[in-house]
């Protein structure tokens, strides 16, 4: 290792010359301060290094510019340890202050030792979480490396750190371009997830893991709201799975984690009596129903006894499973039955009020009141997860007391206008009056000859 | 032709009932111009401004409100300061009292306010604004639309105007 | 108005007798009264020509009135035009019928007045010395479509939105001084706010003014120069003092005002039957509606610049369409100025009869544009063919292969209106 080290120092003397040049390169590269001349890792790591070869993996200033860590004043040895100047350098694998990344499974304590202390993250921003590392070892992810690890053959293809949020160049979360900006951490959880072959023969607690939930996601309504609509707000992957965390909700959690946006509903939904029989039975809540990753905008459809009804797989006489009573399903049926009965009345409320108003009728104020039944019909449907037929029909009959009304009054406007059509009829009486009385009067006027006696003509 | 009787009564028939279908017409046209020109109730759809159907000392649990304003619910808050001032029988402050479009910025629901957490909520997927109208927290995407709101009488029994500020 | 001479009738008519000489002498209407007494209309087959610059008269009365009316709720702004409209129509009493009668008299306004400047051309009523008549009346034509295109965007909906962003894009197109035009005429680049506010002082300010010095100029030379008549009808009574006329005061103002309540019971029918809708309120940085057109009178240029091919022997089609519509205009204007003698009346005539089945042709294709329409499209071609060729009627004597042919044409119109009206029926 010495001659290596001679080498170097004779190399070093000629970058000395050179110092200027370099310099100038440095400072002309981008917003950051560039590394200084001394800086060990340059050597080798940067592609016109001076003792950079074919083998020696490396890194250049432009694809750290935009890397949060770079950006906040963070060089190579801040994460990789060793020493920063070329006088103090001492080989890797002989120095202990390198910290040396032999397999995935250093990356999470590699991360950890900065995004785990308080005390140091402080400094960078006062409400930093450091519970990543720990919450990673519990995930599928951190519970199958730790596995592996102890299999002594370290699983490579199970994710860490790096592969969601990149090496060299990570970006800060918040950052639009990010891998793990809510738009895109589907991708990135597809990047392994939606791959075939890199997903065959991995199980979580005995099941499959499968390799299209992030296609069947696109389809669902969040996954449109999310890519279509641009609403951040919708959930993705890590809303309902956590992140660092990553598991698939277990039976007894899925209603939590839709309940966590969805929570009119999954609070009826535990209360209800469904929810405890499912439990028991080992269904999962919400999932039964609506599915998981491709959920789509529920529908009436779901709801009663038809076919393509939600219900009907279990509480019909013609596929009964788990024990689920018949007289459910009636509920089911009478549910809709009277959700049908509103949706009617205020598609004709509206459709009369749309006549009215076409007609220059004043109707305003139906019209902000059938919100009010629009609201109960809203309400209704959130209801119908305390599978409790008297509080959905309760609202439900609200919204048909104030839809049968807005109808009404829809209807006498309607009627209103009508009425203007005979008045007008009545108004063209004297008109017309005028017009025949004025016709006979002209007839009683003859018209004097002053001059032209030449009617004969005519 | 004059000189016939007849046909000169007959005119001077025809004469009068024309005066008079005359006088009818003109009552037929005058009659929608008069009407036109009464003023028109005060709450109207589309008007810049409304009063709304309760007074301040009913708040923050008014009935009737949130109420129609142009078409749209309008919900009125007192904020906790303005109920202190109202309790301790002080003169309320500009922005004591505020106005909002009611209809929630992400689905259209209705939302209300929230006394015990100080918030507007909207009860269909958990969207919470602040007493500013904000947006902080849950999937609604913008603030809500703000109105400006004027008191006008005695204290404690003061009417609330509410206008767009447009 | 005195619809009779006023019989002494006792008190009540002295009374009566005393106020009028009251004013009559204060405000010196011997000479109206003498004017009046003296003025006549002369009876020939043309007679009810007449009476159209009367009704025209009335309904642009109506349009003060209903105007004055409606100024009084419409606030001129993006953010209020749409909703005071519509509280006029809804809120304020009778405001529906109000601003009904607005539109639909304008739209019979100018049905009218173009069917006045048609009858005029026709009866050559242009001739010496009613130069300045004509000229004055066809400056009225263009002010009242000025009206019309100025207030369709008042009530600030979707339609007149895009409408008139299209309308003053035409301006535009004029080269040399088109983009300053355009600028004038939105005082902007788009079409905002400040267009809205342009649009409604023209509207109520400048039209107004402008209208009432031209009418006033038209009006007085109407009643220096007389009636016109045409040359066939002095030819067959043999000069102008042997054709028969009629008095102005009473008869043929009685015959007026028949036409005029006859016109009032029409827009009273029109404005509650089909009440002036509404629309949408225009949504600036919206797309632009299906179906977006003009007002009907502007139609036949809408169509035909929609027709036109991008390029015309290397000049823009749109450039030539407005260049060639405003030559049109200039062509009308100095009609008097152009018949010099029997072959120019020829050309003349020529030019008015393709200029009508242009008109017609244009306007019946414009207001049904889709195929599937085409039955209506041809109900309408013929409709307005028939009313354009009755008015031929007077102009032909009996007995003649011209009036052959002209009652052969209108029948067989007739015939292909009624053909048309029995398919739609039944299919």
């Amino acid at each position: 290792m010495k001659g290596r080290l001679a080498i170097f120092a004779a190399v070093w003397c000629g970058m000395a010359f050179g110092s200027a040049v370099a310099g100038e390169k440095g400072s002309a590269s981008g917003p950051s301060p560039s590394l200084p001349d001394d800086y060990s890792c340059k050597v080798c790591h940067w592609k016109d290094g001076e003792l950079w070869n074919q083998e020696t993996p490396t890194v250049s200033e432009s694809e750290l510019a935009d890397d949060i860590h770079w950006q906040v004043g963070l060089r190579c040895h801040d994460c990789h340890g060793g020493a920063p100047s070329i006088e103090d350098y001492e080989n890797h694998r002989t120095d202990e202050s390198f910290h040396a990344i032999a397999s995935p499974a250093d990356i999470p304590g590699f991360c950890g030792r900065c995004h785990s202390k308080i005390e140091y993250m402080r400094r960078y921003t006062p409400s930093a979480r450091t519970d990543q590392e720990t919450e990673y070892w519990t995930s599928g992810h951190g519970q199958r490396l730790k596995e592996s690890l102890e299999e002594k053959k370290v699983d490579k293809d199970v994710a860490t750190c790096v592969d969601c949020h990149g090496r060299h160049g990570i970006l800060a979360v918040n950052d639009p371009r990010s891998p793990v900006y809510p738009t895109h951490v589907g991708e990135t959880c597809a990047r392994c997830h939606s791959d075939e072959k890199r997903m065959a023969g991995r199980t979580y607690h005995g099941r499959p893991l499968g390799h299209d939930q992030y296609e069947q996601w696109q389809q669902s309504v969040h996954g449109q709201a999310l890519l279509k609509k641009g609403d951040l707000s919708a959930p993705t992957c890590n809303d309902c799975h956590g992140n660092h965390g990553a598991v698939p909700p277990g039976i007894d959690s899925v209603a939590n984690a839709c309940g966590s946006c969805h929570a009119k509903q999954a609070e009826l939904f535990s209360e209800a009596r469904m929810k405890h029989r499912f439990e028991e039975i080992g269904l999962p809540g919400c999932v039964t129903c609506h599915g998981n990753h491709r959920i789509v905008q529920p529908t009436d459809e779901m709801l009663g006894m038809a076919k393509s009804a939600v219900c009907s797989r279990c509480h019909s006489p013609e596929n009964e499973q788990y024990g689920a009573p018949l007289a459910g399903g009636e509920a089911a049926a009478a549910m809709r039955k009277a959700m049908e009965d509103l949706k009617q009345q205020i598609a004709e409320a509206q459709a009369k009020l749309a006549e009215a108003d076409r007609l220059g009728m004043e109707v305003s104020g139906p019209r902000y009141d059938l919100r009010q039944a629009v609201d109960a019909l809203t309400n209704a449907r959130s209801l119908i997860h305390s599978f409790s037929l008297d509080r959905v029909q309760k609202a439900l009959k609200e919204g048909l007391d104030v839809a049968t009304n807005v109808n009404k009054r829809a209807e006498d406007a309607l009627r209103e206008h009508t009425y203007r059509r005979i008045w007008l009829a009545v108004s063209l009486v004297p008109i017309l009056l005028v017009v025949t009385l004025l016709i006979l009067y002209i007839r009683t006027l003859p018209i004097p000859e002053p001059t032209s006696p030449h009617e004969a003509d005519r | 032709m004059d000189t016939d009787p007849g046909s000169s009564s007959r005119r001077r028939w025809l004469l009068h009932s024309l005066q008079a279908s005359f006088a009818a017409t003109v009552a037929a046209i005058c009659y929608p111009v008069l009407r036109f020109l009464r003023p028109r109730p005060a709450t109207v759809s589309g008007a810049m401004e409304v009063v709304a159907p309760f007074r301040v000392n009913q708040l923050p649990n008014a009935p009737g409100n949130p109420f129609n304003f142009g078409g749209k619910p309008c919900l009125v808050v007192l904020t906790p300061e303005g109920e202190k001032r109202l309790a301790r029988g002080e003169r309320l402050q500009p922005g004591d009292i505020r106005a909002f479009n009611a209809i929630c910025t992400h689905m259209d629901c209705t939302v209300h306010y929230r006394p015990d957490h100080g918030d507007i909520f909207c009860s269909c997927h958990n969207g919470v604004y602040d007493l500013n109208g904000h947006n902080v927290s849950g999937p609604p995407p913008r603030p809500l639309e703000t109105y400006k709101v004027t008191l006008r009488g005695s204290p404690g029994q003061e009417e609330i105007v509410v206008s767009r500020t447009s | 108005m005195s619809l009779a001479p006023v019989s002494a009738q006792g008190e009540k008519a002295s009374w009566k007798q005393r106020l009028k000489a009251f004013f009559v002498e204060r405000l010196g209407l011997e000479a109206v009264q003498s004017l009046a007494a003296k003025k006549t209309v002369p009876l020939h087959r043309c007679t009810p020509f007449y009476f159209l610059g009367g009704m025209a008269l009335f309904l642009f009365l109506v349009q003060i009135v209903s105007g004055i009316l409606l100024a009084l709720y419409y606030k001129p702004s993006p953010d209020q035009a749409f909703e005071s409209v519509r509280a006029i129509m809804t809120e304020v009493e009778f405001g529906w019928l109000i601003r009904s009668a607005h539109s639909w008299s304008a739209n019979l306004l100018i049905g009218i007045l173009f069917l006045h400047l048609l009858t005029t051309y026709m009866m050559r009523a242009y001739r010496r010395p009613r130069e300045i008549t004509w000229i004055t009346g066809v400056l009225l034509l263009a002010l009242f479509m000025a009206f019309g295109f100025s207030g369709y965007l008042l009530p600030w909906n979707q339609l007149a939105f895009f409408a008139t962003r299209v309308g003053t894009a035409i301006v535009g197109v004029v080269p040399g001084i088109g983009h300053s035009l355009l600028l004038l005429a939105r005082g902007g680049e788009e079409v905002t706010g400040d267009t809205l506010a342009r649009f409604y002082a023209i509207h109520v300010v400048v039209l107004p003014l402008v209208t009432f010095v031209v009418l006033g100029i038209h009006l007085y030379l109407v009643q220096k120069h007389g009636m016109s008549i045409p040359e066939r009808e002095l030819a067959r009574y043999g000069g102008p003092e042997r054709v028969p006329s009629m008095p102005f005061v009473p008869h043929f103002l009685l015959r007026d005002i028949v036409g005029w309540y006859l016109a009032l019971a029409l827009l009273a029918a029109l404005a509650a039957l089909f009440p002036w809708e509404l629309g949408e309120k225009a949504d600036p940085f919206g797309a632009a509606p299906e179906g977006i057109k003009p007002e009907w009178y502007f139609l036949f240029m809408y169509q035909t610049l929609k027709l036109l091919p991008p390029y015309i022997a290397g000049f823009e089609g749109e450039v030539l369409g407005v260049l060639f519509f405003g030559l049109c205009g200039l062509v009308v204007l100095v009609v008097p100025f152009l018949d010099r003698g029997p072959r120019s009346r020829a050309v003349l005539n020529g030019l008015a009869a393709v200029a009508v089945a242009f008109f017609v042709v244009m306007t019946a294709w414009a207001f049904f544009p889709n195929p599937e329409q085409k039955v209506a499209c041809i109900m309408l071609g013929t409709l307005l063919s028939f009313v354009s060729l009755t008015l031929l009627v007077p102009f032909a004597d009996q007995r003649t292969p011209a009036y052959r042919l002209l009652i052969g044409l209108l029948g067989l119109l007739g015939l292909i209106f009624v053909g048309a009206a029995v398919w739609e029926l039944i299919a």
